[in-house]
């Protein structure tokens, strides 16, 4: 009775839920307890290939036989047997013979087999079956519970696992949202900080067009200054010199009143002149920022052609002035515009420069284009321009003078543009090219009072 | 003021000076100041028209300017040379370019001046360039 509830009380002992661990508890309670010689197992575990077989001894078998050579033996023994359970056999090993029974664990075995073995002849008894049986079946149980224990284990342990990992994936992806969220919010933040800095290029960019303009006003000023200071030094001259003769035509004896008065008549129409030229040139540079309004193209055409004429006549250039009556006003700002005629006029006078076998003749006419449009154009007969270098004059710098700018064209280029008009040259029939401008009488979208950038005049023009 | 003619090379008691200019206001206004010098003087639009006027081999001192249109007043300065006329020559202009001015006096000219000039230096021009021949 002890020993039954000894044995049933084993499952205390297996704590570790090892299932070599719980057989030998097994097989060290069934040895001890049944006095047998020794005590074999053998587990099957599903799933896996090897089986595990334990042994336990009593201290003389010990002495007998390898434990080895026993497992082998029985191994074989019950491989044959087929497995006729709880049928113990009498059989001989070493030099002895010994009772041996096999106790299937679990359904028909499915989970191994105890054999336990005894030199005596009469083992098993009917107690020491049940006791078997008993133990078989602790042991039984006690292998499932262990599975499923282990199996448990390992369900929690994946169920972890997964559970990490998705953690994980999850961390991941925050981590690589959150990345995400703050790339994207640098990006915004720099395409920002594009979207400043091309409006400042922008501000930087008409700033820079204004200044360009009033650098050829400057620049222009300076080759415009060698013409102007002729045209005021011319009367000066005349000044100096008659009053020069007037002084000595008063101290004559007698005193020459009729020549005096003569000088002194030139001395006065001499320093009109000198005069006039100062007022035009103040009325054409007084202006500092650009400033559009409506006004004349012929108005203004002519004072360009009179500040220019002395120069024009030097150069043996005959200028005829063609401007359309009733030409509609425009809106455009007046010292820029003057300025694109004055660098057309010096252009063409320069074109002409070593022009002999014939007149040297420039023709500025306008006329109105269409509705809404004014036209100019400065007509030549000089060496005249490929249609390669047609387009490419306009470039900033391209110049085929040797002492020329070059940024005349393309300043002229940049304000026609600015007034929402074109510039552009064609070749003559005869020699010579032809310089034009066109610009909108009323240019749509006025920002700030000062003309809009630039929009693209389809139309052609035919001389 | 009264002042010694020199004998020109015509052998005329008042030395004839032509100017060339195409200024108006200078032909007209400074052969009367020559005249007050005490000189005869002549006035040409043009070095063209000084060299078809048949005044060279009278003038005893030429007074050019020296741009304008067509020929220039170095090139008919060229030109006299060219024909051997040896006609003292004083440039007058309105331009401050010195390396005309140093050009053209390499070339060996009488004088330079730059308008507007006073009648001294004028005078004083007009006497080198006389004496000089």
């Amino acid at each position: 009775m002890n020993d039954l509830l000894s044995l049933i009380a084993l499952p205390a002992f297996w704590s570790g839920n090892e299932p070599s661990q719980i057989i030998l508890i097994v097989l060290d309670a069934l040895l001890g307890m049944l006095n047998l010689d020794f005590v074999y197992a053998r587990l099957e575990s599903p799933g896996e290939a090897a089986s595990v077989e334990l042994l336990r001894m009593s201290e003389s078998w010990r002495l007998k036989l390898p434990a080895p050579e026993i497992c082998s033996v029985l191994r074989i023994w019950f491989q044959d047997e087929a497995e006729k359970p709880f049928s113990p056999v009498r059989k001989r090993l070493w030099d002895e013979d010994i009772s041996v029974i096999p106790v299937p664990l679990g359904i028909n075995g499915g989970m191994g087999t105890i054999v336990a073995a005894s030199e005596r002849a009469s083992f098993p008894e009917q107690t020491e079956s049940l006791l078997l049986s008993v133990a078989a079946n602790q042991a039984t149980v006690g292998l499932h519970e262990a599975r499923l224990l282990t199996a448990q284990k390992q369900l929690a342990m994946d169920l972890d696992r997964r559970v990490a990992e998705r953690t994980v994936e999850v961390a991941t992806t925050n981590q690589e949202l959150r990345r995400e969220i703050v790339e994207r919010a640098l990006v915004e933040a720099r395409l920002r900080h594009e979207e400043q800095e091309v409006k400042q290029k922008e501000e930087a960019l008409a700033k820079a067009r204004s200044e360009l303009a009033k650098m050829v006003q400057i620049t222009s000023l300076g080759v415009l200054t060698a013409s102007i200071a002729h045209e005021i030094n011319q009367p000066l001259s005349g000044i100096v010199t008659n009053a020069s003769t007037c002084l000595r035509m008063l101290s004559a004896d007698p005193p020459n009143i009729d020549g005096a008065r003569e000088t002194v008549r030139r001395t006065i129409r001499d320093g009109n002149r000198a005069a006039d030229v100062i007022t035009r040139l103040r009325a054409l540079y007084s202006k500092k920022e650009p400033s559009p309004e409506f006004m004349d193209l012929n108005e203004a055409a002519r004072e360009v052609t009179a500040l220019s004429m002395s120069e024009l006549q030097r150069s043996t250039v005959v200028l005829r002035e063609e401007l359309e009556d009733d030409l509609p006003s425009v809106f455009g700002d007046r010292v820029q515009l003057q300025q694109v005629i004055f660098n057309l006029l010096r252009n063409a006078a320069d074109a002409m420069r070593t022009v002999e076998d014939r007149p040297r003749e420039l023709t500025l006419r306008t006329r109105r284009d269409g509705e809404n449009r004014v036209q100019l154009s400065v007509k030549d007969a000089g060496v005249g321009i490929t249609p390669q270098a047609a387009e490419k004059i306009f470039d900033a710098f391209y110049t085929t003078k040797s002492d020329g700018m070059g940024i005349g064209l393309s300043v002229s280029r940049s304000i026609i543009e600015a007034h929402q008009g074109r510039l552009w040259a064609t070749a003559n029939d005869g020699p010579g090219c032809t310089f034009w401008f066109a610009i909108p009488c009323n240019p749509q979208a006025l920002a700030d009072g000062e003309p809009g950038l630039k929009q693209a005049d389809s139309s052609a023009d035919a001389a | 003021m009264a002042m010694e003619s020199p004998n020109d090379r015509g052998g005329n008691a008042r030395p004839l000076l032509s100017v060339v200019d195409d200024d108006e206001s200078v032909r007209e206004s400074l052969p009367d100041l020559l005249k007050e010098f005490g000189f005869a003087a002549r006035a040409f639009s043009s070095a063209q028209e000084f060299l078809s006027s048949g005044c060279l081999t009278e003038t005893s001192c030429l007074i050019l300017d020296i741009s304008m249109p067509g020929m220039s007043g170095p090139e008919l300065y060229q030109e006299l040379r060219r024909r051997g006329q040896d006609i003292p020559i004083i440039f007058i202009t309105g331009q401050r370019d010195e390396t005309i001015r140093t050009r053209v006096l390499k070339q060996g000219t009488a004088g330079f001046l730059l308008k507007p000039f006073s009648d001294a230096a004028l005078l004083t021009a007009i006497n080198m360039a006389l004496q000089a021949t």
